[in-house]
């Protein structure tokens, strides 16, 4: 064995079979070479200004607040999960909660660092802080994004410090086994913020009265899509966190969850993603029936430019919202692996082209009368960004999987299985 | 953000924002204040040993875990859950009346005026109330002669089950665990029959240490499961028929895994 293999076995946990230093390397390479060509298309940015990207004060959210609406909605298992397991004792979860919390780790500090560069002045980011506009649901999205992501890390820290070389620093293995008695707290902690900003992300559009097709009713200060995107989250975080073990299982060709809690994701996803259909088709009758022609808009006005057609509004709520959860409850389909992550796939799928539809059709639209349908198509920059923050997404996650025990070995099962 | 800042309202939006943003900030730093606390203290108070043994014996794999008890042949089957300290188990006393069965032939050499740790040391009373400790008989034939050895110095506090001592052998670093609890008052060495003298405090319970038909059973485990961990990869699990186990055993077959083998043999992670 060499000298590098030799060093890098040493920091994998013991017991477990991983692929070899050099295969390693070669899959990450491709997602390092996406890094660093997001961190250069990001550092234009920085140095010329936003001028580098095709946004302008019309059209001022773009790729990169689509994918924080994304990102941040899948995130969701980490927080969801995490109330599961330690609020309401589903321990049947456990051998997930790892893996959610670095997916939810990665989701929020790559959300945070691409609004880092969204902001153009990464510097006078603490004015937020320092000067909050209460009135404004980004401040509150800002303020809870910023402290969900310190639980985060805080929830990370334990798992990192499980390395087998980390751990034989005592203090490192004395303040991972005290602190772990109090992530129950954080997990509480974590469930209220993410509550509250990923409704806030939602609530953001619903209070844009210049934008009727984002503009909603509601109860006291928070619009309809404030509820919204909290149920479109809480039912696709646990889907996402289904199809990142899937997709790891697949890559590593182990299985790595038992089926059950597959089963269980997915018919919590379902349940929540059903009633989010419901809850979503009232608030678009209510929508194209009151609050919109209140205010001398009718279907029409929204859905008459192609490719926005209503087509959207029709694949949105039934093949990616209301199949997915038949897919996901039905014991029959629910019962197929390949059906589950069917679901899984297109309730994803739905919250991706919802979190769309409200950033950028709401901007596309004309709103004055001497408007015109505006269109985007993001730089090479703003795409560059994008797909850094996916790379630093999967790299990260890899890493984890190597060198920390994210998914709990099963009791009595032979440690020595295929390599991945 | 505060009072006297450019833009801070005393209205009631302000405040209720603001307190529960402080509040949830509050949670997760005295959280984070906290861990760091309690890390402090069982170090104070000395626990923290003993955390870290419980932490490393959690993640020990089940077929490493098995029961005095079930290697002596008084249970059929029985996995520890209090961390090998036989001195605090309720059911030690159930389980030690019962009939054992000796094995012959384990394939390596043990005394029986020695009483041995799971981390393979022994340990010897001597006349004048210290104790002899060193490597057994299994560890000196696995590893063979050390590259080096970082002995504690003399005066130095020993904790069971903490690192009594650590070597070096084909590059794998090796920490061995020290067998009970005490003050080192001399050090040896791979060439003299003993690696530590303890003089323990006060009278010590060694309750934990194997001692009789618990001792070839053990080995004989051990003996199974080193077959099983340096056997190559895919090669069909094969059942011994007698024989000793072979001295210098990491240069005779340096390509099996041993940072695993190591780990479990000396009970680290």
């Amino acid at each position: 064995m060499s000298e590098i293999a030799l060093l890098d076995r040493r920091w994998i946990t013991r017991g477990v079979q991983r692929a070899s230093a050099g295969r390693f390397a070669l899959w990450l390479a491709p997602w390092f070479v996406l890094l660093f060509l997001g961190a250069y298309a990001a550092g234009l940015c920085f140095f010329y200004g936003l001028n580098q990207t095709n946004m302008d004060n019309r059209f001022a959210f773009g790729l990169w607040i689509f994918a924080d609406l994304s990102i941040i909605a899948m995130g969701a298992g980490a927080f969801f999960t995490g109330f599961l397991v330690y609020i309401l004792k589903q321990q049947d979860l456990k051998p997930v909660l790892n893996s959610a919390v670095v997916v939810g780790f990665i989701c929020y500090s790559g959300a945070v660092a691409v609004l880092m560069v969204d902001v153009g002045q990464p510097l006078r980011a603490w004015f937020t802080f320092w000067y909050p506009n209460t009135h404004s649901m980004l401040t509150e999205v800002t303020f809870c994004i910023s402290c969900y992501l310190l639980v985060l890390i805080l929830e990370y820290i334990p798992l990192l410090l499980k390395n087998r070389q980390l751990r034989k620093i005592p203090a490192f293995l004395v303040f991972e086994h005290q602190f772990h008695k109090l992530v129950p707290g954080l997990a509480g902690v974590g469930a209220f913020l993410s509550f509250f900003h990923q409704g806030s992300l939602g609530g953001l559009y619903g209070v844009l009265r210049g934008r009727p097709f984002a503009y909603r009713q509601g109860l006291a200060i928070w619009p309809s899509t404030f509820f919204l995107f909290i149920l479109s989250a809480l039912a696709v975080g646990p889907s996402f966190l289904m199809l990142v073990v899937a997709t790891a299982e697949k890559v590593t060709g182990k299985q790595l969850v038992q089926n059950s809690v597959y089963r269980k994701l997915g018919f919590i996803s379902g349940v929540l993603l059903a009633l989010y259909v419901a809850a979503k088709a009232i608030d678009t009758y209510i929508w194209l029936n009151i609050t919109s022609p209140a205010v001398g808009f009718g279907p029409r006005d929204f859905y008459s430019y192609w490719p926005l057609s209503s087509l959207f509004l029709f694949i949105a709520t039934v093949p990616l919202g209301l199949l997915p959860a038949i897919l996901m409850i039905v014991p029959v389909t629910a019962r197929k692996r390949g059906c589950l992550l069917c679901g899984a796939v297109l309730a994803s799928g739905g919250v991706l082209l919802n979190r769309f539809v409200m950033t950028v059709q709401t901007l596309a639209l004309p709103t004055l009368s001497f408007d015109s349908f505006l269109k985007y198509t993001p730089s090479w920059q703003e795409v560059a960004t994008f797909g850094g923050v996916i790379a630093y997404g999967v790299i990260v996650y890899s890493l984890s999987y190597r060198y920390l025990p994210l998914f709990a070995a099963r009791k009595g099962a032979d440690p020595n299985a295929s390599q991945d | 953000m505060l009072p006297r800042t450019d833009g801070f309202h005393w209205t009631a939006t302000h405040l209720i924002f603001l307190s529960l943003f402080f509040a949830a900030l509050l949670i997760i730093v005295s959280t984070l204040l906290s861990g760091i606390w309690r890390t402090v203290a069982d170090f104070r108070k000395h626990r923290a040993n003993s955390v870290c043994w419980r932490e490393t014996f959690q993640e020990l794999p089940e077929n490493e875990r098995h029961c005095r008890h079930e290697l002596a042949g008084r249970v059929a089957s029985r996995l520890c859950d209090n961390a090998f300290d036989c001195r605090t188990c309720r059911n030690y006393a159930h389980f030690a009346i019962l009939p054992a069965t000796w094995r012959n032939g384990v394939g390596v050499p043990y005394s029986d005026r020695l009483l041995y740790h799971r981390g393979h040391t022994w340990v010897h009373p001597e006349l004048d109330g210290t104790f002899s400790v060193g490597l057994d008989e299994f560890a000196n034939r696995l590893i063979g002669r050390p590259d080096s050895v970082q002995l504690p110095e003399v005066c130095a506090e020993l904790e069971s089950q903490g690192i009594a001592w650590s070597m070096s052998r084909n590059g794998h670093h090796i920490r061995v665990r020290a067998p009970l609890t005490g003050t080192v008052i001399a050090t040896g060495g791979p060439d003299q029959d003993f690696y530590l003298k303890v003089l323990p405090h006060g009278k010590p319970n060694l309750r934990h240490l194997l001692n009789g038909p618990e001792v070839p059973g053990w080995l004989a485990s051990e003996i199974e499961r080193l077959q099983r961990q340096i056997a190559a990869p895919g090669a069909p699990h094969c059942l011994p028929d007698g024989g000793t186990l072979m001295p210098n055993l990491m240069d005779a077959e340096p390509q099996a895994d041993w940072d695993n083998v190591l780990a479990s043999t000396f009970l680290d992670m």
